[in-house]
């Protein structure tokens, strides 16, 4: 907050609102189903804040955990990212078009509440948000603030996959698209890490996630040609060379895999287990082949 | 002795039914999670393993089917894993009833209109 005393950082808007981003009332306590439904709305998901109830309330708390709320955002195939707990931070993602599902305490009247800002007015001091049910509620900045501080100021956007919030570091950006993938929702992540590489193209962890993600799908020629780009760039990658290695050997071409296997458990390090158990694999193949 | 034997067999089928939708790595292959986790050691990847059947439980326990509860864990990371376990009871849950929110804005706005005119 003291940081925005001085007025906003050069090039950002005095005033935002994001009218386009859907409204879900909520019902009784489910103001996380409603506050999601909001946000994947805005970044293009076809869902209501009632078929988000199964996938984040909880009954027996009467509310939505805030893991709960990255995590179902996933499920339907978009990227979901915990910002850094600083008030620009949020301004700077509206000022991008992306909404903020921030999470409030209304303590000791009640309790936690989800509400997504979706715009701001710098020189009034206002924030707008979608909250409970109403579908424009204007809290000025210092009880905005009171509100959200409890929280430690947790705040998330919910991003399509061919997207990149504003305030993205590109470390935790990458292990929330890898989180994407974890889930399950290769095809989406493959599209996340393709953009993340056309903004970091040296990040040898998103060049794994992508040829992952690839092979996920099937694609083992498309995975095994981003492996070995990532093998020129970073030629000592255990889990590269492991990846390279095995997707060659899912193509039955063990005796090209061999050296790059081989190359992979002479570097050692904390996969070495794994880049073992992967060229007992296929040495057994070639020696079957033999046979 | 068979129905021992059959019972055991069962148990051992059970637990790997539950677990299996979570071993969603391809044979052979090192997943991206524990490349950009790098703090991951393979005992963590065991722990995480085993702490997603435990979360799945102590969701169960606060109120959603078995089903359900499988699949909301399997949409978190490894780390939210480790973040839920046990504390799903103490973290904060949004939750705040309809009404709240509208007395709550209205006194900190009466107040904070007081503290303006005065």
């Amino acid at each position: 907050m003291a940081e925005l005393r001085g007025g906003l950082p050069a090039g950002m808007p005095e005033q935002v609102e994001l009218k386009e981003v859907p409204f879900f009332p909520q019902y009784e306590y489910q103001c996380g189903p409603a506050a999601l439904a909001t946000a994947l709305g805005a970044a293009g998901a076809k869902v209501t804040a009632e078929q988000l109830v199964p996938e984040v309330y909880l009954p027996a708390r009467k509310g939505s955990l805030q893991v709960e709320m990255l995590a179902a955002a996933r499920r339907h195939g978009m990227v979901s990212y915990l910002l850094a707990p600083r008030f620009i931070d949020t301004l700077r993602e509206l000022a991008a078009g992306n909404p903020v599902v921030v999470l409030e305490d209304y303590a000791p009247f009640g309790t936690w509440h989800y509400a997504v800002a979706v715009g701001y007015d710098y020189e009034k001091g206002d924030m707008i948000l979608r909250s409970g049910e109403k579908e424009r509620e204007v809290q000025e900045f210092a009880t905005f603030e009171l509100l959200w501080r409890r929280s430690d100021y947790w705040a998330m956007v919910v991003m399509p996959p061919d997207r990149i919030p504003a305030t993205a570091d590109e470390e935790r950006w990458l292990s929330a698209v890898a989180a994407l993938e974890h889930a399950g929702g290769a095809a989406s992540a493959r599209t996340a890490y393709e953009t993340f590489l056309k903004r970091w193209p040296q990040n040898t962890g998103a060049a794994i996630g992508l040829a992952n993600a690839h092979h996920a799908l099937g694609e083992l020629r498309q995975a095994e040609r981003v492996l070995r780009d990532a093998a020129q760039r970073d030629p000592d990658s255990v889990v590269v060379l492991n990846n390279l290695a095995q997707t060659l050997s899912d193509q039955n071409r063990d005796a090209e895999a061999l050296p790059f296997i081989e190359r992979a458990v002479a570097l050692g390090g904390p996969h070495a287990g794994a880049a073992d158990q992967t060229r007992q694999s296929i040495l057994g193949r070639l020696a079957q082949r033999k046979n | 002795m068979k129905s021992t034997f059959a019972t055991v067999v069962c148990r051992v089928l059970a637990a790997l039914m539950i677990w299996t939708p979570y071993q969603i790595a391809q044979a052979g292959m090192i997943g991206t999670e524990q490349v950009v986790q790098s703090t991951q050691s393979e005992r963590g990847n065991v722990a995480a393993f085993m702490s997603r059947g435990e979360v799945a439980s102590q969701l169960q326990a606060f109120g959603i089917d078995q089903k359900t509860a499988q699949d909301r864990v399997a949409s978190l990371s490894d780390e939210e894993v480790r973040a839920l376990s046990g504390k799903i009871d103490s973290l904060p849950a949004g939750a705040v009833d309809g009404w709240v929110w509208v007395v709550v804005v209205l006194l900190i706005a009466g107040a904070v209109w007081w503290a303006w005119k005065r």
